[in-house]
């Protein structure tokens, strides 16, 4: 039975369709290839095009990463019906330019460098966190006005916090 | 540590710093300090005991650095090389320092080299260092039993003219931090942790599986040291290692010294404290090996595949034995 699937690293999308256990196609392109599960699952041994590849696998956070080679990759799977569906919700609600500036690790928060209101260009300097021993600048991903701060100075927030709202 | 190239950076550089020193140890006093560009930084490793018997055991070169933080060291030094009068004046130097504070432990002498082989005194570390393998590897001393026998009014085992380096040595420290994110902490869970082995490989681990990074720690979390008879064989067992090496469940900086490892600026050897922030090219996510990507794409297509397929085997098996009861009752009667 063949599936098609999505795949995709830092925007470059791969369409894989999967034909049977050892055959598939990246791209239209056909492949014979070997896949198999080692250590519960934990990592992969991948035979393809006479080379041999052992893969670590996991999931965190919505992504599938992969280690290989020295390497990560944060790849992003969805089936045919997932797409689906994210397109339709996609659609649904488009809510664009809002951006939630979240604490990337967990730490305590040594400097706000803005106002609610403020003008930011990208790269601006928004909050100094500190975690393991070091200050993190938190800079603006893109350019725009702060509408909320949710975060005060010396407060210890969590992986993931909300800190600020960028629009 | 702060670096300030122009005056007007000066205000708020020096209030980061004070900031920095007042929150991790209570004192905003800073020193200033002149910059000294495109400087190396190489040490020498001494010891010292308490009968008066100094020596060096040669030099370490520590210029790989990320906000001088050092991130890769090797033994010996490829901007010294075969400069053995070099190498002897600057560990005669180091001796003759430790001996003028009547020094006695292991220790080691930090210095800048410029491109013009002049050297500067930098600081005195009066510890082991976090680098030390590299020495013991390439002099074939246990610093740490040395120590011990300082420690215990013993002579120490070598003399200086015994003192031998034999092929190469490198270090990798590997930290918790996410390379493709700026150098972002990354804290969690270390779900597996499986260690490189072979011939002439050492791992210095404070980590496990089920080990848990926190933020209140520094990121380093081990250390991975090999040993080989050239430079060039060194880089290529690090290569090994460091691909062999799988911490799962936080991110780490291997990836930026598998990176560093195939540049060619530092396979010549050619570097100094300031290739990493303005010379190396930065890892990105968006320039990875088009292969590799695509492999990574594939076979994360293939577990999430089987993962699937492993769940609707279950809801299949969950239609035919609708009651658990029923179904161990079953599984019992033909269980011999």
């Amino acid at each position: 039975m063949t599936e098609i699937y999505f795949a995709e690293i830092e925007g470059v999308e791969y369409q894989i369709e999967i034909l049977s256990d050892n055959r598939i196609t990246i791209n239209g392109e056909p492949y014979e290839l070997n896949f198999q599960a080692l250590r519960q699952h934990l990592s992969y041994s991948l035979l393809l095009e006479g080379k041999s590849y052992e893969i670590n696998i996991y999931q965190d956070n919505g992504f599938w990463e992969v280690l290989l080679r020295g390497n990560q990759f944060s790849v992003q799977v969805e089936d045919e019906r997932e797409r689906r569906l994210r397109m339709a919700a996609g659609q649904a609600s488009k809510e664009e330019g809002k951006l939630l500036l979240q604490a990337p690790m967990p730490g305590l928060v040594i400097d706000i460098q803005v106002k609610e209101g403020q003008e930011v260009d990208k790269g601006d300097v928004l909050v100094i966190l500190e975690s393991m021993k070091m200050q993190n600048e938190l800079t603006a991903p893109r350019a725009g006005r702060i509408t909320r701060i949710q975060t005060e100075m010396n407060e210890h927030v969590e992986r993931k916090q909300v800190l600020l709202v960028l629009e | 540590m702060r670096e300030v190239q122009y005056l007007e950076e000066m205000p708020g550089l020096l209030e980061a710093a004070r900031r920095e020193a007042e929150s991790s140890f209570g004192d905003g006093n800073i020193y200033l300090e002149k910059l000294i560009q495109g400087a190396r930084h190489i040490e020498i490793q001494i010891l010292a005991d308490q009968r008066g018997n100094v020596i060096h055991l040669g030099e370490r070169e520590c210029s790989i650095q990320r906000r001088h933080q050092k991130l890769l060291e090797e033994a010996p030094s490829p901007f010294i090389g075969s400069d053995q009068e070099l190498r002897e004046r600057m560990g005669a130097v180091a001796v003759q320092a430790a001996r003028s504070v009547d020094y006695i432990n292991a220790g080691t002498i930090e210095f800048l080299v410029d491109e013009d082989k002049n050297y500067y005194f930098l600081e005195m570390n009066t510890r082991l260092q976090v680098e030390h393998p590299v020495t013991e590897a390439v002099t074939g001393i246990d610093i740490v039993k040395e120590q011990i026998r300082i420690a215990a009014g013993q002579p120490l085992l070598v003399k200086q003219e015994d003192i031998s380096l034999t092929g190469w040595a490198m270090e990798c420290r590997i930290n918790a931090e996410d390379p493709y994110r700026g150098f972002l902490p990354s804290t969690g869970i270390i779900t597996q942790s499986l260690l490189p082995a072979g011939p002439g490989v050492r791992v210095d681990a404070g980590v496990y599986s089920g080990y848990e990074i926190s933020p209140y720690y520094d990121a380093l979390i081990a250390k991975l040291i090999v040993h080989e008879s050239t430079r060039e064989k060194t880089i290529a067992r690090m290569k090994r290692a460091l691909e062999e090496y799988r911490i799962i469940g936080i991110r780490t900086n291997i990836p930026f010294h598998q990176n560093l490892l195939q540049d060619p600026d530092f396979l010549a050897g050619n570097f100094n404290t300031l290739f990493v922030q303005d010379v190396l090219p930065p890892l990105s996510a968006s320039h990875q090996d088009k292969t590799l990507a695509e492999i990574a794409a594939l076979a994360a297509t293939l577990a999430a595949h089987e993962q699937s397929e492993r769940a609707a085997l279950e809801i299949q098996r969950s239609k035919r034995d609708l009651s658990n009861w029923k179904w161990v009752s079953r599984w019992e009667q033909t269980r011999e």
